[in-house]
């Protein structure tokens, strides 16, 4: 068959190559929806909010206010409803150096996935 | 001998269309799976924001002597629902255009019972209450609050609150 007549073998070479780049485009689109499902997923994912917001009481409220500072009790209810409430180990402690007028602070966050680590100096 | 090479044009042609026919399959089947916008979980990422940025707004003092708006909500002898209601939905319905948004909550306190380490939570405030049916995103914010509850009295506490939120 292919004997009798070789003129069109352009024409069929040139429809496969648009049939395949029509498929990969189509690829290429099926996949771009999951794209982004993925992305806002890993970010809900993300504890970034649960970071800040222990960050936040501890270094903007906490550490500023010594009787704060030093209470067991607000110690002990931010580990226990972190535990408790966010499935997160959290540990913190506020030290001083001698002579040395910063407040340092240690954060500690664990959530099993996400590991957070910081040491806090006060201007 | 060249007669005999007739046959590689025919060779390429099935070995291309057999490609092409598994693609399309491939193409076919993974095609089933239709996703929606919802499914896709951004406006959920975005939901999660807001309710964050207005949890933040609302525990931040005017100046450092103050109280902010959640620990007086909180300082009052009965947890001040209406008010937390009120500036809730006032701060994450508001939209540049004159149609409201339709964003609902419930929100929840919960607290360490003194001594020991159980807790408890309890539901303070809410706009409507939850079916089954809402997709609910959880945003939460920790806050001091001196009030007698929970085992102590008069004593400063940490406690967290809880918002669940979702557009109607």
């Amino acid at each position: 068959m292919a004997r009798l007549n070789d003129d069109a073998q352009w024409i069929i070479l040139m429809g496969f190559l648009i049939s395949f780049s029509f498929f990969f485009l189509a690829l290429i689109i099926n996949q771009s929806t999951v794209v982004g499902q993925t992305t806002a997923e890993s970010i809900i994912e993300f504890p970034k909010n649960d970071i800040r917001d222990f960050r936040g009481i501890f270094i903007d409220v906490i550490a500023k206010n010594t009787t704060l500072a030093n209470s067991p009790t607000i110690q002990n209810d931010l580990k226990s409803i972190s535990l408790n409430r966010k499935n997160a180990v959290v540990n913190f402690s506020v030290w001083y150096k001698p002579n040395d007028a910063h407040t340092y602070v240690d954060l500690y966050y664990n959530n099993g996935v996400t590991l957070y680590n910081e040491t806090w100096a006060s201007l | 001998m060249v007669n005999r090479e007739g046959g590689q044009l025919f060779t390429i042609e099935g070995i291309a269309a057999g490609l092409l026919m598994i693609l399309t399959a491939y193409l076919v089947v993974s095609a089933t799976s239709v996703y929606t916008a919802g499914d896709t979980h951004i406006s959920d990422m975005q939901l999660e924001q807001i309710g964050s940025d207005t949890l933040k707004i609302m525990d931040t003092p005017e100046n450092r002597t103050t109280q902010s708006d959640l620990q007086m909500i909180f300082s009052k002898p009965i947890i001040d629902e209406e008010k937390f209601k009120t500036n809730f939905l006032a701060l994450t319905n508001n939209t540049t255009s004159k149609a409201n948004d339709h964003i609902n909550f419930t929100a929840n306190y919960t607290c360490r019972i003194y001594p020991g380490n159980d807790i408890a939570s309890s539901q303070f405030s809410h706009s409507r209450n939850l079916t089954s049916g809402e997709h609910a995103v959880r945003v939460t914010k920790w806050v001091i609050v001196n009030r007698s509850f929970c085992g102590t009295t008069g004593e400063d506490r940490a406690v967290l609150v809880e918002v669940l939120m979702w557009r109607d």
